[in-house]
């Protein structure tokens, strides 16, 4: 695939292992990041998800395979983590001031972003107020806001709503489609099947490192050649990845 | 160079974000601040009698077993001079300690005088109240045993007759040896500075020290935040390289390092004479006083981000980084003066931070700093840092890039 096709950023047959460990934590793993589509990536525990990520993120090399961009300019990327990645005693607007001023702005577009960003996840209501003091949905909102801080090329989400309430689910899932439509090459890691269902038009099924499934969810929800379609995605992932309790 | 300047700045940004962490955090200022100013208070006034040449005499209640009228004559003669009550008996001395109505007690047994006629030291029994310090029970024991010795003294004369008296002369007088007619006492520093040694001086700088490594607790407690909520990896996507994350820490707690340094210094000059100690001198050489400041400094808080670095948890950090400090504080002299301490003690002493520390900066504060002196300390301290700081590179690395 060429760069028009939409490419920001791929790996290709990643291999990773952690040191003093026989089996690798990544073994071949292919993925393609596309402006404006959302990957699901989903697995059970420890099927490599976040090594995935950190090697995207460019936090860990690979020993094997590499991570590239398309065209021009190396593309941005921004990661939400599954932990409240700031600061409990700093308010709302302070944490976000802060990644900002990390970000090498001019002053004024660094305000810009932080406004806009707080716009985005509907922070203004709860700028001044400690996040420490702030609701679990308030503060996965700030998580997120930070990312997008960043003006992301490509936004990496690790289990962006664990423990929130359905409303701000709803609110955080808008959000990343709104992101999605406006351009931005989305991975989306979740243990939420209905999550990626709503969110994302292709999924990587990860498990022991190695992908078991990748593509086009709709077609992947068809079943092999030969067998029946799958309800649902879950459906899906239990057929890939098996019964046996993981942890 | 921008990529510098922009380095510079996310230094800085990290180091004002660390000071208004530690504003918002009561206990790591109440650490930071409170705690040494309450151990400078109290060493001060606790200390005072060990520093200094002369100590008081505790007030003293005598009991008399022997009831010749030489022994009553003597203990009439010390109540005379220096104040007290006497006893019947043993109990109602017993009571008068407990109630702290004296604070030391004599008993001449009986018989006081021996066989030669002669009053005898070991015939006297000296109780203590629980209160009385050390230096306070050696002088009244040095008194009596003065005073037992001219009684002896004066019996002889009596005995030789008057060419004898006029040999002994003052000597057999009835007046105990005054005070000023002890030698005087002067310790080297005070021969170089020109000053009087007091406790302030010695604790002020000790406690100074004692309070700059416990900076251990806010950056722990921060960093270790940092690192397990990912934060760090976080600033890491942010562009932020670990070096950068070292150098705002260290710069945000090596200023903080000079706010306490000022206000030990408000305490030493000011609140402690308010109270009624001596105030602490600040005519020091600035040049050594500068530079033991930095490099104690710069010890202290590459040690606390070694600390915080290799420990897993904040409560494993501060009863490590806590304990640390303790125990380092303990040899270095800095709970007890190194005066106070055995020989060997004294020498292991040398060898530790703190102690370089504490040796460096009482030369500034109590004597006459020069270079040979100081900057061998200066050095082993700023060595210890650099250690400190290479031992804690790899994990913060390490946990930077490994979420």
């Amino acid at each position: 695939m060429s760069a028009d096709d939409g490419l920001v950023i791929a790996a290709e047959q990643l291999v990773y292992r952690y040191p003093g460990q026989v089996e690798p934590a990544l073994c071949g793993v292919d993925l393609r990041l596309v402006h404006g589509q959302a990957v699901g990536l989903l697995g059970p525990n420890g099927s490599g998800k976040s090594t995935l990520i950190n090697l995207l993120i460019g936090l860990r090399t690979p020993q094997g395979g590499r991570v590239h961009h398309a065209g021009g300019r190396e593309p941005v990327v921004a990661w939400v983590p599954q932990e409240y990645a700031f600061y409990p005693d700093l308010s709302c607007r302070e944490n976000l001031h802060f990644f900002a001023s990390m970000l090498d702005l001019p002053a004024i577009e660094a305000t810009r972003r932080v406004e806009a960003a707080m716009a985005s996840c509907m922070l203004h209501e709860f700028a001044d107020r400690r996040a420490r003091h702030c609701s679990g949905g308030v503060r996965r909102r700030l998580n997120l806001s930070i990312g997008l801080l960043q003006q992301p090329d490509v936004l990496l989400l690790d289990e962006p709503t664990v423990g929130v309430d359905p409303q701000t689910r709803a609110f955080l899932l808008e959000r990343v489609r709104e992101l999605v439509r406006a351009g931005t090459a989305v991975l989306y890691a979740t243990h939420y099947m209905e999550e990626v269902s709503a969110v994302c038009s292709h999924i990587l099924l990860l498990d022991h490192g190695r992908v078991l499934a990748s593509g086009d969810l709709a077609t992947l929800l068809h079943g092999p050649e030969g067998s029946a379609p799958f309800d649902h995605l879950e459906a899906l992932f239990m057929h890939y990845t098996q019964r046996p309790l993981r942890d | 160079m921008s990529r510098f300047m922009h380095r510079l700045k996310q230094v800085v940004r990290l180091a004002a974000k660390e000071w208004k962490l530690l504003l918002r955090n009561p206990h790591g200022l109440a650490v930071l601040f409170l705690m040494p100013a309450v151990f400078v208070l109290v060493m001060s006034f606790t200390l005072k009698n060990t520093l200094v040449a002369r100590v008081e005499l505790p007030t003293t209640g005598w009991v008399l077993e022997d009831s010749i009228p030489a022994a009553a004559q003597w203990a009439g003669e010390w109540l005379a001079r220096h104040g007290g009550q006497r006893f019947a008996s043993r109990g109602e001395l017993q009571v008068a300690l407990k109630a702290r109505r004296v604070e030391a007690g004599v008993i001449v047994r009986d018989p006081w005088m021996g066989k030669d006629g002669r009053p005898r030291g070991e015939q006297l029994e000296m109780w203590l109240g629980n209160r009385v310090q050390p230096a306070a029970a050696a002088r009244l024991r040095a008194e009596l045993m003065f005073s037992t010795l001219q009684v002896q003294m004066k019996i002889a004369a009596a005995e030789a007759g008057p060419f004898a008296s006029i040999l002994l002369g003052s000597a057999a007088s009835a007046e105990l040896l005054p005070a000023q007619g002890a030698p005087a006492i002067r310790y080297l520093y005070e021969i170089e500075s020109g000053r009087t040694m007091t406790a302030v001086q010695q604790s002020v700088p000790a406690w100074l020290i004692f309070g700059m490594f416990f900076v251990v607790i806010p950056i722990a407690g921060v960093l270790i935040q940092e690192r397990n909520d990912g934060t760090l990896t976080r600033l890491a996507t942010f562009g932020v390289s670990p070096g950068v994350v070292l150098g705002g820490k260290l710069l945000a707690f090596m200023l903080l390092n000079w706010v306490q340094l000022a206000f030990m210094l408000l305490v030493g000059r000011w609140l402690v004479p308010q109270l009624g100690g001596d105030a602490l001198h600040l005519d020091i050489a600035p040049g050594w006083f500068l530079l033991m400041v930095a490099t104690t400094s710069a010890a202290a808080v590459s040690l606390a981000l070694l600390i915080a670095a290799r420990t897993r948890s904040f409560d494993h950090a501060a009863a490590l980084g806590g304990g640390l400090n303790v125990v380092l504080g303990a040899i270095a002299g800095v709970m007890v003066p190194r005066m106070l301490m055995p020989p060997t003690l004294q020498t292991v002493s040398e060898w530790s931070p703190m102690g370089w520390a504490l040796d460096g900066m009482q030369s500034v504060f109590l004597g006459d700093p020069d270079a040979a002196h100081i900057l061998p300390r200066a050095g082993l301290l700023l060595g210890f840092a650099a250690v400190c700081l290479l031992l804690s590179w790899r994990p913060i690395r390490n946990q930077e890039y490994a979420n």
